[in-house]
């Protein structure tokens, strides 16, 4: 269970959050949608503690995790792939799934064994990370660092996961892709918090949306209710 | 001149040149995760060299005082990141350059006034005394130097391949920010490298100190040689430097004994002015480094 209750965050002087607040129940999926500068990945980063937030709560499973470091938040169970996929580009596709895990394998010897089972799962979603797995990251496709963001997310075994907009940048085929696995991991019981620009295809796998416009939760609500809204339809399904 | 005394002066130097190639090291092992380099390194190498050899003085055995000397210089590097480097970083400000000089400074003074100012003899149980290897003669005091830098050079980069501390080593040099997601503390991460660093630094020390004797001064030199060979390697390459390091070890010897010895230091500054206005990434580097 997520919970943003408030927060106020922003980079130097300049707030974007402008207290936000917005909750993911364990085993649902929330989309977060709006506009361009609506502070939607700010929130993702605010969450997630590579920023910190100014003012307000976020609770991880009720514990409060506001304000510490990104790697602590990391270690309590939540994983964030971010936006641009940030793949180490001069490690392997494996090194960069292993260091998903890194919060709980062994330093030194023996974490390619501790792991195994693992790798295993994130090579059965993405079958094309394990022909490509001795490959440095930095020479895969967009799609495929794609998969590697989710994979790497995966392999810390989160118990909340953040997705800053998976399909940025990619062919539309590879957005089915992505979404089908998003689908998978729902079907399987994770819990993830959907950054999307494409508003119309996070609504169809999420349980429940907001939408933000500056710096605030504006409307919120299931799919199905968001799709009756007016205001909604004009600006952003279209 | 026969030409086997003349390869007899280019390894003698090489093999002094794996000294600046240690100390460039350094270097680059904070500039990996942190983009940011000790520029007191040259006291670190003489504070520890002194302290190694006061526990020397006080009849503590080499093979004792060679690993307290290593954990003396880790301590020294952590106190530099935490006093000169650590606020800078989280200001994202570059104040870290006049700090470290700063500390440099604060350590050259306080060595002077513990140690004086006099160079002093620094004892090893290594001989000295020329022995014939493949053709040319070398004392086993270089022979030391050379294994210990190329031995600690490649336990560390073999760490750093070959473990998923190394990896997450790199993963903070790549995006410090994923390192972070990954549950890699960036903080931990910068703060090892430093202690790396000042360890590397305290080996530098005590590796050259029984051949170039121990004093305030012997920073200075050593460490505008070792920048230059970073600057001209580039800042991520270990092997770039070894390369470097030993090829500007055996040109200076060369320049003392032909042009004369007041030109020993002139290759060194040749070096890092044609690199800096050649090549400023290094001639096997890819970061480009900035030039302040």
């Amino acid at each position: 269970m997520l919970l943003v209750e408030d927060v106020y965050a922003g980079y130097g002087l300049s707030e974007v959050l402008l207290g936000t607040s917005l909750a993911v129940k364990p085993g649902t999926v929330v989309a977060l949608i709006g506009a361009n500068g609506a502070g939607k990945t700010t929130t993702m980063r605010a969450i997630s503690g590579l920023i910190r937030p100014a003012r307000g709560r976020v609770l991880l499973d009720g514990e409060p995790v506001g304000g510490l470091p990104a790697s602590r938040i990391a270690r309590l169970g939540l994983a964030h792939a971010p936006e641009g996929r940030k793949v180490f580009g001069t490690l392997c596709v494996e090194d960069n799934l292993l260091l998903g895990a890194y919060g709980r394998l062994p330093r030194f010897f023996g974490f390619r064994g501790r792991a195994a089972a693992d790798l295993e799962r994130v090579y059965g979603l993405f079958p094309r990370l394990r022909e490509r797995r001795r490959q440095l990251a930095g020479t895969l496709s967009g799609g495929e660092q794609q998969m590697l963001a989710i994979g790497r997310a995966l392999m810390a075994r989160p118990k909340v996961m953040l997705l800053d907009e998976p399909s940025m940048g990619l062919a539309p085929v590879i957005v089915q892709e992505v979404f089908r696995t998003i689908r998978q991991l729902k079907a399987e019981g994770m819990t993830m918090l959907l950054v999307e620009q494409f508003a119309k295809t996070a609504l169809e796998v999420a349980d429940y949306a907001y939408v933000m416009e500056r710096g605030r939760i504006a409307i919120e609500g299931t799919p199905a209710e968001l799709r009756r809204d007016e205001r909604l339809l004009a600006a952003y399904l279209g | 001149m026969p030409a086997s005394i003349v390869a007899q002066m280019a390894i003698s130097g090489a093999l002094m040149g794996l000294v600046y190639a240690l100390i460039a090291y350094g270097f680059q092992l904070t500039y990996a995760t942190s983009k940011s380099i000790n520029f007191g390194q040259g006291e670190l190498v003489m504070v520890s060299a002194f302290f190694s050899l006061t526990l020397l003085d006080l009849g503590l055995s080499y093979w004792l005082v060679l690993p307290a000397g290593l954990l003396f210089g880790a301590a020294l590097g952590l106190v530099v990141e935490r006093a000169g480097v650590r606020l800078a970083l989280e200001q994202k400000s570059e104040g870290w350059i006049l700090l470290t000089i700063i500390l440099g400074l604060f350590f050259f003074s306080a060595a002077e006034n513990i140690w004086g100012r006099d160079d002093r003899p620094f004892p090893t149980p290594i001989p000295s005394d020329s022995i014939h290897v493949l053709g040319v003669d070398v004392t086993p005091l270089e022979l030391s130097v050379a294994v210990g830098v190329l031995a600690v050079m490649g336990l560390i980069e073999l760490l750093k391949r070959r473990t998923l501390l190394g990896k997450a080593f790199e993963a903070v040099s790549v995006d410090r920010d994923a390192g972070e997601l990954m549950g890699i503390s960036a903080k931990r991460t910068v703060m090892l490298s430093y202690a790396l660093s000042g360890a590397v630094a305290a080996l530098a020390g005590i590796l050259v100190s029984p051949i170039t004797t121990v004093g305030p001064t012997m920073a200075s030199a050593l460490v505008l040689k070792a920048f230059s060979v970073a600057v001209v390697a580039g800042l991520d390459s270990g092997f770039g430097v070894v390369l470097v390091g030993m090829f500007l070890g055996a040109l200076e010897t060369l320049a003392s004994f032909y042009v004369g010895s007041g030109w020993r230091e002139a290759p060194g500054l040749v070096l890092l002015i044609l690199a800096l206005a050649v090549r400023p990434t290094g001639v096997f580097g890819k970061a480009a480094i900035r030039k302040v």
